[in-house]
């Protein structure tokens, strides 16, 4: 029944605990040596990955939509949205840092989110091909996840720096919350990823 | 350290493959030979270098949070910030949740990190035993992915050019000893391999 490819610890009845890397035979409930819960693979992956990738697409639309910051100039408010940011620099010609916020608040969790679906529908269609391309791409999205958290440092920055009364402030806005909860939630949702699941279906090309 | 890695017998933990590494010299990596990630690496005085970096940091994120950090000259008025401002300003207008997501992942976490490190790593050189051991180690995994500081460097330097086009900003000292902080930081604790860091555990503990 329980098929796991020649060679993997799960195959010998071993479970490596994710925090200590101690191997122990997948009987025991905890870790040995740290105490940790042990699993020979992280229970209802896939499950909890998607759940945290669907709370993510919910919420980045009130991070999209509603201002990131609100810029007061002599008296008038005048609201920015992330997309609104990146536009506003392009005009101004800083195309480096639009870039940078472009490819940090769009690029990056858009394509993570996208990432991520696509590795969890290939690990339940079971597919055998590509094992190392979709380990890279999951490595990827584990790496670049806490980078988006660029625009919200902005933020933080802008409105602790320019508070000068009446002449210029500047205060953030609601969808700094949603944003800054789209980057925890995306993280989440690629730590919750078991990659080991891809390798999984090693064994069947053997067959 | 050449017996903590003797004939050590891991599971890759993107792959799970069963691995044995027989000898890990100094500076030497180990990786999975079927999905190519890094199970292993082996430091050079890796203790000593982490124990070092992670005193310079703290003393850099010390300074980073006394001194201005930017000031801001516009039409004759000046603006001062300071790093724990950035935050404040946050939480006065009502973001307390923006406040917290920005003070824990660029200074809570990172404060919390160092102290760890420093608990855990001072015990393993002097190979005494402590109690406290494996809490502390399974706490700085568990915190690791969530500090950013390399990131909020960046932020800084987006900023900078966003504002540089209206103002004239200064860079304060606060800045300097932050950029200090970030490079310190990230060089403790590449110096630490999880892996052996445990084994080293392992050893001192059983």
């Amino acid at each position: 029944m329980s098929a796991f490819p020649p060679g993997t610890a799960a195959a010998e009845g071993l479970a490596s605990c994710h925090t200590c890397a101690k191997l122990s035979p997948s009987s025991l409930h905890h870790c040995p040596l740290c105490g940790s819960a042990l699993h020979v693979r992280m229970t209802d992956s896939l499950q909890k990955t998607i759940a945290l990738v669907i709370t993510a697409v919910i919420l980045y639309i009130p991070a999209n939509v509603l201002p990131i910051m609100t810029t007061t100039q002599l008296g008038t408010p005048e609201d920015s949205t992330i997309i609104g940011g990146v536009v506003l620099l392009i005009h101004h010609g800083s195309f480096p840092i639009a870039a940078v916020i472009f490819i940090a608040s769009v690029l990056v969790p858009t394509g993570k989110l996208i990432a991520i679906c696509w590795l969890c529908l290939s690990v339940s269609r079971r597919q055998n091909t590509s094992f190392e391309q979709r380990t890279k791409l999951y490595r990827a999205t584990e790496f670049v996840g806490k980078w988006s958290m660029t625009d919200v440092f902005v933020v933080a920055i802008l409105v602790a720096l320019i508070q000068m009364g009446g002449l210029l402030n500047i205060t953030a806005g609601p969808a700094a919350i949603a944003f800054g909860g789209v980057v925890i939630v995306t993280m989440l949702a690629a730590h919750s990823f078991d990659p080991r699941l891809i390798w999984d279906q090693v064994e069947t090309t053997n067959d | 350290m050449d017996e903590l890695v003797q004939n050590l017998r891991i599971a890759c933990h993107e792959c799970d493959l069963l691995v044995t590494i027989q000898t890990l010299d100094a500076g030497a990596t180990a990786s999975c030979p079927q999905c190519g990630h890094t199970l292993a690496k082996n430091t050079p005085d890796g203790l000593n270098k982490a124990l070092a970096f992670s005193l310079a940091a703290a003393i850099s994120l010390v300074f980073s949070n006394l001194f201005p950090f930017l000031s801001l000259q516009a039409s004759g008025l000046e603006q001062v910030m300071t790093l724990p401002q950035s935050a404040y300003e946050l939480y006065l207008d009502g973001y307390w949740t923006i406040a917290l997501l920005v003070m824990g992942p660029i200074m809570g976490i990172p404060a919390l990190m160092l102290a760890t490190l420093a608990a855990i790593v001072i015990p393993l050189m002097r190979s005494q035993p402590a109690e406290w051991l494996i809490p502390a180690a399974r706490f700085l995994f568990f915190l690791n992915p969530w500090s950013m500081v390399e990131v909020f460097v960046i932020g800084v330097l987006v900023s900078l050019v966003k504002i540089g086009a209206m103002a004239t900003v200064i860079l304060g000292i606060s800045f300097w000893a932050y950029i200090a902080f970030a490079i310190c930081f990230i060089a403790a604790l590449t110096n630490v391999d999880q892996t052996l860091l445990w084994r080293r555990i392992e050893a001192l503990q059983t």
